[in-house]
This record gives C-alpha cells, structure tokens and sequence, in this order.
C-alpha cells in the first residue's frame, strides 16, 4: 500500500489517469450538454432558466467539497505532519476556488430572472462570498510566505477555520428566512426534484468532476516535479 | 427552431452567458495549468540535461520521475 503511495508510483498512476481522462471527456461533455441545453424540460414555473442550474448548483457543490477536503486534510497534516497532504490541499484550492466563483456568478445570473435583483446580502449566498474568502486566504498565504512550513501551518488554520463556515453554507436557508430556495436534492429523505432534470445535473456533475480530477492531477504533478527539481542536487 | 433554441424562451442571454462563463474560465483553467506543468518539466529537463554525464546517469537511475519527465519531454521536442 505505502508502496503504491510512493511519489515515483504516484507519478506513473498521474500520467496514465490523465490520458485516460482526456480521451473519455470531451464525449462525456458533449452527452452532459445535451441533456442539460435540449433535453431535459423547461420548469413550469421559471421556464428555460431553470437550465442554469445545470452549471451553477454542481459549482456550488464542487467548491463546498473541495473546501470541506481541504479542511479535513489540513487537519490530518497538524497530526500527522506528512508532506504529501499540503501537496493535495494546494492543488485542490485554485479549483475550489474558481468554482465557488462560478456559483457566485452563475447564482448572480439565474438571480437577476428569477428574483428580480443580481445580488442580494441572503444567508445562503453571503455564505457562500466567505468561502471564497477563505479560499482566497488559503491561496494567497503561499504567495505572501515564503518559508514553506510557516505557510503550510497557517493555511492549515485558515483551512480549518473555514469549516466552521461549511455547515453555515449547507443549513442557511432552513435557518435563515432567505431569498435562496431550501435544497431540492436530498441525500437522506425524498428529493423534490424531477427525475428528467435530476439526470441531466447528475451528468453535469459528473462532467465537471472529471474535469476538476484532471487539473488537480496536473496540478499535482506541476508541485511533484516542483519538489524534485528543488532537490535534484540531492538525487 | 434553432431561433427558439437559442432564445431560450427570452432567458437565452442569461442561460448561454452562464454556460459560457462557465466553460471560460474551466478553459482558462485548464490552459494556465496545462502552461504551468509544461513550463516546470522543460525547466526540470533542461536542468537535469546540463548535468555531467554521471551526474545524469545517475540523477536518471536514482529517480523514476526525472527518467520519465526526461523521456516524455524528448518526445514532445
């Protein structure tokens, strides 16, 4: 096991998913637009806007999740101080980042036809600016730091922070009186959802998940050679 | 037909502006990354290229992923 986690083997395994993923994406793309943009119906009541949350609500998940990793792993590097888990959290911060952007966007846009205004201060969506800031915090502390373990100590505590903000994010709107709608997807308990749009959002995500594995695993790479060029004297 | 398509109902420039921001900046992304990673294993390439002889060979011996970014640089020149 620790063998196969071996930066040399990890290497190998990043290059062969990469052109995997590369060779299977574009199709997958092309199937998960289809669905979203001619496929999949109008909603009665917001009519083809509604196609929006085809692009917005799988951001919003993928930057929720990528931030609650990147606290849980920050996390295990105070314990367990193993260097490889900055090495993931780093990689994984510009795609959370810019996806919690593209929710902001997006929700900005779905916003101005459904409620009338492009931003509201809602518990749900001023949430959800923090956690860019978080993210934003996290990233920056590499550029602004030089010393490498005094950046990774405290993008660790900024990242864990920033968790406290996850369940805030997720409960507003059943705390909160909020212009944002409650979740119509549920993992536990019945989903308010038509299956003919659930399919199409399903395969967004899972498109946008495929292309979030390939710039993490590149990213990953960039900082793996990264490393082994700032020690090839000792190679 | 098309027309309606892309009209959207009247929503045509919210939808398409969403979507089109969205693949944007996932293009952006994806280019600024893919430069970035092409840009450390010419550097890491070149470095290990202006290495003495032995000092390569064994560079290249000692580490599987000098060996391959090596290799896969060469391909790409």
């Amino acid at each position: 096991m620790f063998k196969l986690l071996n930066l040399s083997n990890l290497f190998f395994w990043i290059e062969k998913l990469i052109k995997f993923i590369n060779s299977i994406f574009f199709i997958l793309l092309l199937v998960a637009l289809s669905f979203a943009l001619i496929f999949s119906p109008p909603d009665y009541l917001q009519g083809d806007s509604v196609r929006i949350m085809y692009v917005h609500v799988p951001s919003a998940w993928i930057g929720l999740a990528s931030f609650s990793s990147i606290a849980i792993l920050s996390l295990a590097h105070f314990i367990f101080k193993i260097k490889n888990i900055k090495l993931i959290t780093k990689s994984i911060a510009p795609i959370g980042l810019m996806f919690t952007c593209l929710a902001l966007v997006t929700g900005s846009i779905w916003g101005q036809p459904t409620w009338g205004t492009w931003w509201a201060w809602d518990a749900r969506i001023t949430s959800m600016l923090i956690l860019a800031l978080f993210y934003i915090g996290f990233i920056t502390t590499y550029k602004l730091i030089n010393d490498e373990n005094k950046a990774d100590k405290i993008s660790s505590i900024i990242a864990i922070i920033g968790l406290i903000n996850i369940p805030i994010i997720k409960y507003s709107v059943d705390w909160w009186n909020t212009l944002h709608q409650p979740a119509s997807i549920k993992l536990t308990g019945e989903s308010s959802i038509h299956p003919s749009m659930l399919m199409p959002l399903l395969l967004m995500f899972f498109v946008l998940i495929l292309y979030c594995a390939l710039i993490f695993l590149m990213k990953y790479k960039t900082e793996i050679i990264r490393i082994k060029k700032k020690n090839l004297k000792r190679l | 037909m098309i027309q309606n398509f892309l009209s959207m109902s009247g929503y045509g420039l919210f939808v398409w502006g969403s979507f089109a921001i969205t693949f944007f900046a996932c293009g952006l992304l994806y280019y600024k990354t893919l430069k970035t990673l092409k840009k450390y294993e010419r550097e890491f390439a070149r470095e290990i290229n202006e290495l003495s002889f032995e000092r390569k060979k064994a560079v290249i011996e000692n580490s599987k992923i000098a060996s391959q970014v090596l290799s896969s640089f060469s391909k790409t020149i």
